[in-house]
C-alpha cells in the first residue's frame, strides 16, 4: 500500500429535502460520526482528531466533548472554501495521521439548510427595502460590492458566467449539460440514499425545465438538502486491524492556479484564457504526480457538481480531455455506468443524491474502492474525487487495497 | 434622474477606501478604472495593492465606457423579493476598451435576449439608484 493514510469508516444520516430533517443539524453530525465509527469498528473515545470544512457549524470542540473523546490532539479546517474543501479536509486528516499528530481523524459535514439559511446567497444588512452588502470589513465582502448590486446574488449566476463563456468559446451546448444531469439521475435511481432516486429524468425533461440563470436550467443545479456524513481516516498500521476493507488515500492536493481567487464573477485574477477553466489544473498535476499515476489510470470519478457544467470543467482540469472537449465527452456517454469509459458521480452526486458539499463524493469513492457501490464499476482500483471548480479547490485519489 | 432598470431595493455596495473613487466617479457618470501608480497595470475590482509590483499607490484611468461582451447570464430566478418583477435580467461581463483587457461585471439593459453573444459591442449607460449611488450599466452600441 503506497498511501499511508487509509479510510476505514463511512457514515451518513438519511438525506432529505431541505427542511425535512426531523433532528437538528448538530444532532445529525453526531449520528453520522457515530455511524462512521461503527462502520470502522473504532470506539468514539479513540478518536483524537476532527477535520470539518466549509462553514461547518458543528464545532469540533462540542463534538469532542459530546462524543466522549478521551483526548483531542488535532483539529483543523482547510482554507479551501465551501465546496472546494471536502477533499482538503481529507488532506488535513491524511497529513495528521501520516505525521503522527493524530491516529484517528474524523472528517465530517453536517448541513441542514432547512434549520439554517439557504446556502450561498449574498448576505445583506438593512432589510429587504434597503439592503446593503454586509459591511464585515472582509475583503471578500468588499468584492461583493461589484457583484451584488448587479444582481449576481447567488451561486447560480456566479457559476453560470464562466460556463456561458465556455459555451461561447468551445461551442458547448445545453444538451451536453443535460447529459451530465440525466446520467447522474440514472446513477441515483439505483442508490437508495439518493433524494431524487425515485424521480426519473430524461433529456426532454431537462430541456423543458425552467431556466434559473442561463445556461443553467433547474436540473443543472444541485439539490438543497438536509443531512450529515462522516469519514474515518487512520494510519495504514491501524487500518490493518479495521473491521472492513481499508481504502488508501493514495494522494491529496489542494490550491488554485490564481485564476479563481476572489471569484470569477468579481473578475479578480482570472485572465481571458483562464476564465472558462476550473482553476484546478495545478491541483491535478500535483495530485497525479504524488501518486505516480495518470488520468488514464483512473477507473471511476466523483467530480464536484454544484452545477452540471462544473463536471465538464473537472474533466478538463484533471486531463480526461482537452479544454473544450468535455461537452462532447459527456454527450458520448463516457460518464455513464456501466459502459462509459469514466463512470462519474456514480451515487448521483450533488445533483441527484444530496448536497453534502462533496463529502458524499468522498464516501461514494470509498464505496467504489470497497466494491460496495450501487453502480459498482467492475474491478475498479483507482477513484478520483474532486472538490469544486471555480474556487480554491482540492482533490484526492482513493485506491483499492 | 436617469432611466431606471433595477429597483431601489437592490443591494448597495459596502464602500471601502479602495473602492470609493470608483463610486464617487460614478456619481458624476464617469467610469474610472484603478491602475497601479507605479507600473501602470489596470485592475478591477479596486484592490489595496498591485499584485505585479506590490505598490500600494493607486491612480485612476477615466475610460470611454465602450467595450465588448465577454460573457453573460440571463437570470430568470429572482433571488431577492425586489427582483420578482425585474426578471429576466442580463448579468454581463464587459471587457473594457482602453484598460488592457480589464473586465467588469454589470448588466446589459434594453437588449434583445435572443441574440446575445460574446463579442458584441457595448457602451456604458448610467443608473442613478439614489442620491448617493449611481451604477454603470451597459447597452448594445448603436453602431453594433
Amino acid at each position: 500500500m503506497s498511501g499511508k493514510a487509509c479510510v476505514v469508516g463511512i457514515g451518513e444520516t438519511a438525506y432529505t429535502k431541505r427542511g425535512a430533517a426531523t433532528e437538528r443539524e448538530y444532532v445529525l453530525a453526531c449520528r453520522a460520526i457515530l455511524a462512521a465509527l461503527s462502520d470502522a469498528g473504532i470506539a468514539p473515545a479513540e478518536v483524537d482528531g476532527l477535520a470539518p470544512f466549509a462553514d461547518e457549524r458543528s464545532s469540533p470542540w462540542t463534538l469532542a466533548s459530546d462524543l466522549g473523546l478521551s483526548e483531542l490532539r488535532f483539529a483543523a479546517t482547510t482554507a479551501m472554501p465551501g465546496g472546494g474543501g471536502a477533499c482538503g479536509a481529507m488532506l488535513e486528516a491524511a497529513l495528521a495521521v501520516e505525521s503522527g499528530q493524530a491516529e484517528v481523524v474524523v472528517v465530517y459535514r453536517s448541513l441542514c439548510q432547512g434549520q439554517f439559511a439557504r446556502i450561498g446567497r449574498t448576505v445583506t444588512t438593512g432589510g429587504d427595502a434597503s439592503p446593503t452588502v454586509a459591511e464585515t470589513g472582509l475583503e471578500a465582502d468588499a468584492l461583493q460590492g461589484f457583484t451584488a448590486p448587479f444582481g449576481i446574488l447567488g451561486p447560480s449566476v456566479m457559476f453560470a458566467l464562466p460556463m456561458r463563456r465556455h459555451m461561447e468559446v468551445y461551442g458547448t451546448t445545453s444538451e451536453q449539460l443535460g447529459h451530465v444531469a440525466v446520467t447522474q439521475r440514472a446513477h441515483a435511481s439505483r442508490n437508495p440514499r439518493a433524494v431524487m432516486g425515485s424521480r426519473p429524468l430524461t433529456l426532454g425533461d431537462h430541456q423543458g425545465a425552467r431556466m434559473v440563470a442561463d445556461p443553467y436550467r433547474l436540473f443543472d443545479c444541485c439539490l438543497e438538502t438536509d443531512g450529515a456524513c462522516a469519514v474515518v481516516v487512520t494510519t495504514a498500521e491501524r487500518a490493518a486491524d479495521a473491521r472492513g476493507r481499508p481504502v488508501a488515500v493514495l494522494a491529496a492536493a489542494e490550491g488554485t492556479d490564481g485564476a479563481q481567487l476572489g471569484g470569477a464573477a468579481a473578475n479578480a485574477g482570472a485572465t481571458a484564457a483562464s476564465y472558462a477553466r476550473g482553476g484546478g489544473a495545478g491541483v491535478a498535476r500535483r495530485l497525479f504526480g504524488r501518486a505516480g499515476v495518470s488520468p488514464g489510470d483512473v477507473d471511476v470519478a466523483q467530480l464536484y457538481d454544484n452545477f452540471s457544467g462544473q463536471v465538464l470543467l473537472g474533466l478538463e482540469d484533471f486531463g480526461f480531455c482537452a479544454p473544450g472537449e468535455a461537452g462532447p465527452m459527456a454527450q458520448s456517454g463516457a460518464l455513464a455506468w456501466p459502459h462509459g469509459s469514466l463512470p462519474t458521480n456514480t451515487a448521483g452526486g450533488n445533483l441527484s443524491e444530496a448536497y453534502m458539499q462533496g463529502l458524499n463524493h468522498v464516501i461514494e469513492g470509498v464505496r467504489q474502492m470497497r466494491g460496495e457501490s450501487t453502480s459498482q464499476v467492475a474491478d475498479a482500483r483507482l477513484c478520483l474525487v474532486t472538490s469544486s471548480p471555480g474556487i480554491p479547490t482540492s482533490a484526492i485519489l482513493l485506491a483499492r487495497s | 434622474m436617469t432611466e431606471r432598470w433595477f429597483p431601489d431595493a437592490m443591494p448597495s455596495p459596502a464602500v471601502t477606501d479602495d473602492t470609493r473613487p470608483f463610486f464617487d466617479a460614478a456619481l458624476e457618470h464617469r467610469l474610472v478604472i484603478q491602475r497601479c501608480a507605479s507600473c501602470g497595470t489596470h485592475r478591477h475590482p479596486p484592490r489595496p495593492l498591485c499584485p505585479y509590483c506590490h505598490s500600494f499607490a493607486a491612480a485612476w484611468t477615466e475610460v470611454p465606457g465602450t467595450g465588448t461582451l465577454f460573457t453573460y447570464s440571463v437570470v430568470h430566478q429572482p433571488l431577492l423579493p425586489a427582483l420578482v418583477d425585474v426578471v429576466p435580467y442580463v448579468v454581463a461581463v464587459i471587457e473594457l476598451d482602453g484598460t488592457g483587457g480589464t473586465r467588469l461585471s454589470s448588466n446589459l439593459v434594453d437588449a434583445p435576449l435572443d441574440s446575445l453573444g460574446a463579442g458584441l459591442s457595448v457602451e456604458v449607460t448610467w443608473e442613478d439608484m439614489s442620491p448617493s449611488l449611481t451604477l454603470p450599466r451597459f447597452r448594445l452600441h448603436p453602431q453594433a
